[in-house]
């Protein structure tokens, strides 16, 4: 946070008055109050930032290194240590986090799959005029409550309900519609809960990626894929990038879908460690628990931006002119 | 894609390299082009030069394949392409705005088509590098585009295009956002690249000096209409029409009524002076006129150029034929030329160009006889909705 406070602070212009600078930074508090100017401004920022962000997270972490000591109390912290850590990964912290990774990975890359043609459809087919109102139709479930959203998939994707009477009146399915409370379940609730989060920064990007480039592309005799594989994509990957966390980080911490839509057979990581706080008020062990669901998912963006490095740098090789000289 | 060796050497077949045969295009209500004709021979630099919403930037989209003609046909090299996609025509366009691929550095943009067209690597290497020298940008090939200035993005835009070996190149305005110095410049550069690389230019502009200083022939278009086809010399010198007249060059356009018709010499006159004219035809308006003879009576308008004017200080004696006495009103000196303008009677506003040499500078205020000859009088019909020059009413 103190970086943020500190970027504002426009370096002493030397250039302009050399003269008069000497005397300037004589006089005492010049750097400081400026520093503090700048920190006034930045107030709603960085106390946000403090107050939802910092502190939660550093009490977080401070709990995660104390323990519970009786029946009726859920943390106490006079004395740290790290054995909360090998407590939280039990084998069943360690199947539910991989399921959950799974999930997280999978939805996301759903997510992406479903939302890229419908963004580029959005930005590039649909006439200005009726794009806000598609947009709005992507944002109209905003308006509804997460969890209602999701008991309404309970109903939909019942044994009994009206898509398994449905798919068996069309002979799709032969008995009802085995699904709720499987991973599937969790997994159809979390593409269906995140999507608009992907659409959105995918629509932007591509909408950011502008036609006449695309017009550049055509004329030097770009079909409509090469263009999207070579101009639109690579141009709207910030989009993607941006899509990507948006979905993945809520993602892997959900516990609302998984509760509702998953029951026993679909649990994810979200979930234990809400009974920690909630049920078995070991808040240590939940705190322990966060601490590595935290770590583990900026792990894992953190190997994504890697692999996509990576990839950029390939495809760049590859599809670059080697030219021997004027390469600088 | 454009291009493939087999282009390069593709004869000469005699036809008309580029042939545009009744082409209309309608945008809902309103009609761009308006049954249009036109061939382009093969090497030329053709202009299509036109207030913006004239027509020629829809003309040079439907030749790029970004517009679909409601009807007519394009013929290149004898063949209709307007059935084909823009990727698969071989011609390429040098756009306004460049638009260049910002996630590409120099060298890629320009391979860019090359790799489309499935050129084996090593010639593309060899073509991208021939056509940064041919442009003389062979230091940037790993810049990205950001990091060019305006007339060097220009050149890498030019060089993206041409390394296609397209059979017509098409320039959408591509000189507009430079700055006048620059744009002299790579007008020089393109006239250049167009006499070393005998490709065909379809040039579009709305700006006459660029139209004049580089073409072979220069399409003036208005209203989705050509209203005259001719060299640079021609169009002015010999404009079929008053919107011609007007937009080429300066103009003075003077309402006059014709009072007689007398062998080889017409009889116009002004609200302000008698003229004589050996013009006795009377032009149309525009294209979509008709021309005709001067008839006794009739309302028309006189045009002379400012530079057919001459300006002496006012003389004893009232002016008399193809004269006039009028009060400077506003002088700017321009280098090579004087320009005076000058207020005849109520408010006849004349435009006067003189050379600087061999003529002393009037002040403003001064009095001065103006004086033309009869054959640099001509003559147009008046008519509404075709906009002239603001200067010379």
């Amino acid at each position: 946070m103190s970086t943020q406070a500190a970027r504002p602070t426009p370096p002493v212009n030397r250039s302009a008055n050399t003269g008069q600078t000497k005397e300037k930074e004589k006089r005492p508090g010049g750097l400081s109050s400026r520093f503090f100017g700048a920190s006034a401004m930045s107030f709603p920022t960085w106390a946000y930032a403090l107050f939802f962000f910092v502190i939660p997270v550093a009490l977080v972490i401070f709990y995660s290194f104390g323990y519970k000591p009786d029946q009726f109390t859920a943390i106490a912290t006079d004395h740290l240590s790290f054995d909360r850590y090998p407590e939280a990964m039990s084998a069943s912290f360690v199947s539910t986090f991989f399921a959950t990774l799974r999930i997280s990975l999978f939805g996301t890359f759903l997510c992406l799959i479903i939302a890229l043609p419908f963004a580029y459809w959005l930005a590039i087919k649909v006439s200005p005029a009726r794009r806000s109102l598609a947009l709005a139709l992507v944002m109209v479930p905003f308006w509804t409550n997460f969890l209602v959203r999701t008991l309404g998939w309970q109903i939909m994707l019942s044994p009994d309900g009206f898509l398994s009477q449905w798919m068996q009146g069309l002979g799709i399915l032969d008995g009802p519609l085995d699904i709720l409370y499987t991973r599937s379940a969790v997994q159809i609730g979390v593409v269906y809960n995140y999507l608009p989060l992907m659409i959105l920064p995918l629509f932007v990007a591509i909408d950011a990626s502008g036609q006449k480039l695309r017009e550049a592309s055509y004329d030097l005799g770009a079909g409509k894929v090469k263009t999207f594989l070579r101009v639109t994509l690579p141009m709207a990957m910030p989009g993607v990038v941006s899509g990507c966390l948006l979905v993945f980080i809520p993602l892997n911490g959900d516990y609302v879908t998984a509760t509702v839509l998953g029951g026993a057979s679909g649990s994810m990581v979200g979930q234990l460690i809400a009974n920690q706080f909630n049920t078995a008020q070991n808040w240590a062990v939940g705190a322990a628990m966060a601490m590595i669901l935290i770590v583990s998912t900026l792990v894992v963006v953190g190997l994504g931006f890697t692999l996509l490095k990576l990839g950029q740098t390939i495809t760049a090789r590859l599809n670059s002119v080697p030219l021997k000289d004027g390469r600088a | 894609m454009t291009t493939t060796a087999a282009t390069e050497t593709t004869p000469s077949t005699g036809l008309d390299h580029l042939e545009i045969r009744g082409v209309k295009k309608v945008f809902g209500d309103n009609t761009a082009i308006e049954r249009l004709d036109l061939t382009v021979h093969k090497g030329e630099f053709l202009s299509l030069l036109g207030p913006s919403g004239c027509g020629k930037t829809t003309l040079l989209r439907m030749i790029a394949g970004f517009e679909t003609p409601t009807d007519g046909a394009i013929l290149l090299a004898g063949r209709d392409i307007v059935s084909l996609p823009p990727h698969r025509r071989p011609v390429n366009t040098v756009f306004q705005s460049y638009l260049l691929f910002p996630h590409m550095n120099i060298a890629d943009n320009i391979a860019y088509g090359l790799k489309q067209a499935k050129v084996p690597k090593p010639e593309i290497a060899q073509r991208v590098r021939e056509v940064l020298a041919l442009v003389q940008m062979e230091d940037f090939a790993g810049r990205k585009p950001e990091q060019l200035s305006g007339g060097q993005q220009q050149r890498i835009a030019l060089a993206r295009a041409l390394v296609n070996r397209p059979q017509v190149l098409l320039l959408d305005e591509p000189m507009s956002a430079l700055d006048r110095k620059l744009r002299e410049e790579m007008q020089l550069e393109l006239k250049r690249l167009h006499t070393k690389l005998d490709t065909t230019f379809v040039f579009v502009t709305h700006d006459q000096d660029e139209a004049l200083a580089m073409s072979d022939r220069i399409v003036v278009m208005y209203n989705g209409v050509i209203q005259q086809i001719g060299s640079g010399e021609d169009i002015y010198a010999n404009p079929h029409n008053g919107f011609v007249a007007g937009f080429i060059g300066k103009q003075n356009f003077v309402p006059a009524e014709t009072v007689g018709t007398e062998s080889g010499t017409a009889r116009l006159r002004t609200a302000n002076a008698i003229m004589e004219t050996t013009s006795l035809d009377r032009r149309p308006a525009s294209a979509t006129g008709t021309a005709g003879t001067l008839t006794v009576g009739e309302r028309v308008r006189a045009a002379i150029r400012p530079e057919r004017m001459r300006v002496a200080p006012a003389a004893q004696e009232r002016p008399g034929t193809n004269s006039a006495r009028g009060t400077v009103m506003s002088v700017s000196f321009l280098g090579d030329v004087i320009q005076y303008m000058i207020v005849v009677g109520d408010n006849d506003e004349i435009l006067a160009r003189v050379p600087a040499a061999g003529n002393e500078l009037l002040a403003s205020g001064t009095e001065v006889d103006l004086s033309w000859e009869a054959e640099d009088v001509a003559v147009y019909d008046c008519e509404d909705g075709v906009p002239s020059a603001e200067d010379g009413v």
